[in-house]
């Protein structure tokens, strides 16, 4: 298999209307042998850059389980608003021989929990190493310390669920790279 | 506010506490509602505003409480080997900075509405560390300050 870099893995659901909401995605990922990026898009209606429409289902399941995180769950209840908007992506992605770091970043509203950096690629093995090493916490949804140290909590209590998440970014990053040929 | 704790070998060696009471001490004649208790390095005695707490009216009392008291905040202390510098915010009794041996391996910091944590701990080693730091101060220190009314 070609060397491959992860540059960018971005979903967001947002609502337009009481019953309509849609999923956008973004990913791109770098070839350094040959300088190509390869940029995957979905806009809600269809995929830029797969040629095959038979693993839209399949990505499209996993985007929305990515979407349906616990944390995601967890900023709701600090935002007053009716949802409007939800996502999950990676951040300050730094690749190295051994693995690919990334941070983790939740969004619902104007709501975000941040954290890392986190072994995403391969993914870390143990998922109760997530408490273990150390981490940077950044979020805008709590309003004192205390639920600064609740959200600390929710992350560890959320270890299992969150080892699968950054499973699942590997899986649809597995596909993609099948169906482009690398 | 934040409440200032200096350890050194798993003992305390200094803290600051800023307190208000219902009560007012009278410390030079003068009634006090707002109170900043210490224990000063190397010293092993209580200070209130400045003052040897046993020099103050009913000091009596306030010196019999302080070996409990340091005792309590030596429990802090031995959580950490070496020299530990470590602020606590006096509402949550949650700590929001650690420095072992000078170097700062923990800080919570707030800018604006962001809350960033930034730590060379693992989060379980911070939540260890703030449960047994909060327990400390809401079961302990809290309820013996306040038996000689020195708090709230």
């Amino acid at each position: 298999m070609v060397r491959w870099e992860l540059v960018k893995f971005k979903v967001e659901r947002v609502n337009e209307g009481i019953l309509n909401s849609v999923i956008n995605f973004e990913t791109e990922i770098l070839i350094p042998e040959t300088r190509k990026v390869i940029a995957v898009i979905y806009n809600g209606k269809q995929f830029t850059g797969l040629k095959h429409e038979y693993l839209v289902y399949e990505i499209k399941s996993k985007l929305e389980r990515l979407l349906e995180s616990g944390l995601i769950r967890e900023l709701s209840k600090h935002s007053r608003k009716a949802e409007y908007r939800r996502g999950f992506s990676l951040r300050k992605i730094s690749v190295y021989a051994e693995g690919t770091l990334a941070n983790l970043r939740y969004v619902y509203n104007d709501k975000f929990l941040e954290f890392g950096s986190v072994l995403v690629i391969p993914p870390y093995k143990d998922w109760d190493k997530l408490c273990k090493v150390p981490l940077t916490v950044e979020t805008n949804a709590v309003s004192d310390i205390k639920s600064f140290y609740e959200v600390l909590t929710e992350i560890c209590r959320s270890a299992i669920r969150i080892h699968f998440e950054v499973v699942t970014v590997n899986e649809i990053l597995k596909l993609i790279l099948q169906e482009t040929g690398v | 506010m934040m409440i200032i704790i200096h350890c050194s070998n798993r003992t305390v060696q200094s803290f600051f506490i800023e307190v208000k009471v219902s009560q007012p001490l009278y410390i030079n004649g003068v009634p006090v509602h707002d109170l900043y208790l210490e224990k000063r390095p190397i010293e092993g005695y209580l200070y209130i505003n400045g003052v040897r707490a046993k020099e103050l009216s009913g000091g009596a009392k306030y010196q019999l409480i302080e070996p409990t008291l340091f005792g309590y905040f030596d429990e802090i202390c031995q959580l950490f080997t070496g020299n530990a510098d470590i602020d606590v915010e006096d509402e949550s009794y949650l700590p929001v900075s650690i420095q072992v041996n000078g170097k700062r391996v923990f800080k919570i910091e707030r800018t604006g509405t962001i809350f960033t944590m930034d730590t060379e701990l693992g989060l379980n080693d911070i939540r260890h560390i703030s449960s047994k730091i909060e327990s400390v101060f809401r079961v302990k220190v809290i309820p013996l300050l306040r038996s000689v009314g020195l708090y709230g």
